[in-house]
């Protein structure tokens, strides 16, 4: 009775922990169909990172948007970031809200700090895996190409809801995977 | 299996039968008894670890298979695959719960498999999804989803690898303390499981392991989580939290025989005459109020219930078993239980007297060398003797480096100390095989 019990109760976890990791497939994979498309400006980061070595670490250029008037944020607090497209066809941070935006597309972003009369967000748009042997030469590509005087990196990503999922790495117009020597 | 208690016993044994107290034939079944008893744990053992070994490397090797076509595959292919591994440690899991329900190995290999696979799991469609790289959420959510096998699988490995993870999660949130604090509930859930381990099984292996752990993360989390609302409060939460373990090794486990097995009281016992060390110190109370962790969180409101509520609670633990203790009339634990005490009266007086506090520090370093010196003498127990001794060793050398000295008198001070431990030792000897003979 006693084991029967616990075979019970274990299958019940056994769902919960399929259900946890598939939970996260379906969400990003209803994003990636059904999901707007926008493309996020990088900038170079810094490259020092003892974890690095199995993505390519990012940083959004256009993270920042005005401080709501009359409203206090303070840091780590979840706000509604606007996107508006520029005349290139890149997303940019327009404003952002404390409450769910209506009809105007939005991604779901972190106060990072407030800086003179900016918020800086935190859109956890910060990393591009790929595989090991990989990684590193492009994030040497990326890291050219993210430079000030060159700056034509970008990430596409699918928005839907808020939520953001990352579809693809671009240097110099290319999907990074092709611009890697194959070994 | 107390392996000291069977070996004396095996000692005892021809004498139990010359004496005519036991027939030879009683006396073979009791060593045979206990000589079964003894393998059958050593291969329990071997059993767990080969166990434990065996399906990791299952599992790595099913991952690399993945791995080396894994570029090729489709996102979402990839994203199914990352399953496998979960899959495969519940179906050894549930193949050991179903066929192997009472092997603690296989319980115990199957279970912290399982555990890993959970996280290599996530871990790999984090990276299929380029998911944004959230360690407090991740450790959260992987604790969350293996803890049930602590208890469903009564392993303790897994218990393990909760309490480091939720003592790393901790780590995350040392500047917010409501956050912080959640450390002690999620802690609290695997305490049933510590002390069903300790009460079953206190000589094995895993019941040393669990508690090592438990007195590390404990010790850690504490660090992490409470005292950001009260500058300054560490000196009294930390003497008496490793009182506390101190306290539960000593009356809780006291017929335990090695060190190994007793590491709360020998963890405890050796934090806090780390602790008594550092508050003979000077410039600890002098800029005590100032401490690093002044202004990280609020000092006032309702936000600093729990952090209060979470001190005066290991406070009062420790002046409960210090009671206890004098009620009990040991006086080295009771000076070990009494630093608590002591650093409450050094943060009240620190802002005032700092003199005194250093000479109530260093007599009490005094008391407790001397205090182990002659229990030591009296159960002519050498290590508890050199335990004392080297108190006070250290006492008069840290001292000696703190004035100004000069180095001649310093240097014989080192021989004089050295000398005075090689005698102590020869004269304990020599009485010891007195009493041999």
């Amino acid at each position: 009775m006693k084991s029967k019990l616990i075979i019970g109760l274990f299958c019940c976890l056994s769902v919960a922990q399929i259900a946890t990791p598939l939970s996260m497939i379906t969400r990003r994979e209803s994003v990636l169909k059904n999901g707007v498309l926008f493309k996020f400006k990088t900038a170079a980061v810094d490259p020092y990172d003892a974890f690095r070595g199995r993505y390519v670490a990012l940083r959004i250029q256009e993270d920042k948007a005005p401080l709501p008037h009359g409203r206090r944020l303070s840091n780590g607090q979840n706000v509604y970031a606007l996107i508006s497209v520029d005349d290139l066809g890149f997303a940019r941070i327009v404003a952002v809200t404390t409450r769910r935006p209506g009809g105007a597309p939005y991604i779901l972003a972190l106060v990072r700090y407030i800086d003179k009369g900016n918020v800086r967000l935190d859109l956890s748009l910060d990393r591009y895996y790929m595989d090991e042997a990989a990684a590193p030469a492009a994030e040497k590509i990326y890291r050219e190409h993210a430079r000030r005087d060159k700056q034509d990196a970008y990430i596409t990503v699918r928005i839907k809801d808020g939520f953001a999922v990352i579809e693809e790495l671009f240097v110099g117009g290319k999907p990074i995977k092709e611009l890697i020597p194959s070994s | 299996m107390n392996k000291k208690a069977v070996q004396w016993l095996y000692r005892e044994l021809p004498e139990l039968e010359a004496r005519g107290v036991l027939t030879p034939e009683i006396s073979g079944k009791i060593r045979r008894h206990y000589d079964e008893a003894m393998t059958s744990g050593k291969t329990m053992l071997t059993l767990m670890i080969c166990g434990i070994l065996g399906a990791l490397l299952i599992g790595l090797g099913i991952i690399l298979l993945i791995a080396h076509n894994w570029e090729q595959l489709s996102r979402f292919s990839r994203a199914v695959l990352s399953l496998l591994p979960l899959l495969i440690g519940q179906g050894l899991a549930l193949w050991v719960l179903r066929t192997k329900p009472q092997s603690g190995a296989f319980k115990e290999g199957t279970a912290t498999f399982l555990s890993l696979m959970v996280a290599a799991s996530i871990a790999l469609i984090s990276q299929t999804y380029h998911i944004p790289g959230d360690a407090g959420t991740f450790i959260l959510t992987w604790m969350a989803l293996i803890v049930p096998l602590v208890y469903l699988m009564q392993a303790s490995l897994p218990a393990a690898i909760y309490l480091i993870g939720i003592t790393v999660w901790s780590s995350h949130y040392w500047n917010d303390s409501l956050k912080g604090f959640l450390f002690w509930p999620l802690a609290a859930v695997v305490v049933p499981h510590f002390i069903w381990t300790l009460r079953q099984e206190a000589y094995a292996i895993r019941s040393a392991l669990i508690s090592f752990i438990m007195i590390i993360c404990v010790s850690l989390g504490l660090g992490f989580s409470v005292g950001r609302t009260w500058p300054g409060s560490w000196v009294i939460v930390f003497p008496s939290i490793f009182a506390v373990f101190y306290a539960l090794g000593s009356f809780e486990f006291d017929s335990l025989t090695t060190n190994w097995q007793r590491s709360l009281r020998g963890l405890g016992g050796l934090a806090l005459i780390v602790l008594a060390f550092q508050f003979t110190f000077r410039d600890l109370w002098k800029y005590l109020s100032g401490d690093v962790y002044a202004g990280v969180g609020e000092t006032s409101g309702w936000g600093v219930v729990p952090d209060y509520a979470i001190i005066f609670a290991i406070v009062a633990m420790a002046m409960f078993f210090l009671l206890k203790t004098l009620k009990r009339g040991s006086l080295t634990d009771s000076l070990f239980l009494a630093l608590p005490l002591l650093a409450i009266l050094g943060y009240l007086l620190h802002g005032q007297a700092v003199v005194l506090l250093l000479l109530i520090f260093n007599a009490y370093l005094l008391c407790l060398g001397i205090s182990h010196i002659m229990a030591g003498i009296r159960s002519n127990n050498l290590p508890i003797v050199n335990g004392g001794m080297l108190i006070v060793a250290i006492l008069i050398i840290v001292r000696f480096f703190d004035s100004d000295i000069n180095f001649i008198l310093k240097g014989l001070t080192f021989i004089i100390v050295g000398i005075g431990f090689l005698v102590t030792n020869l004269w304990l000897v020599s009485e010891r095989r007195c009493h041999e003979k």
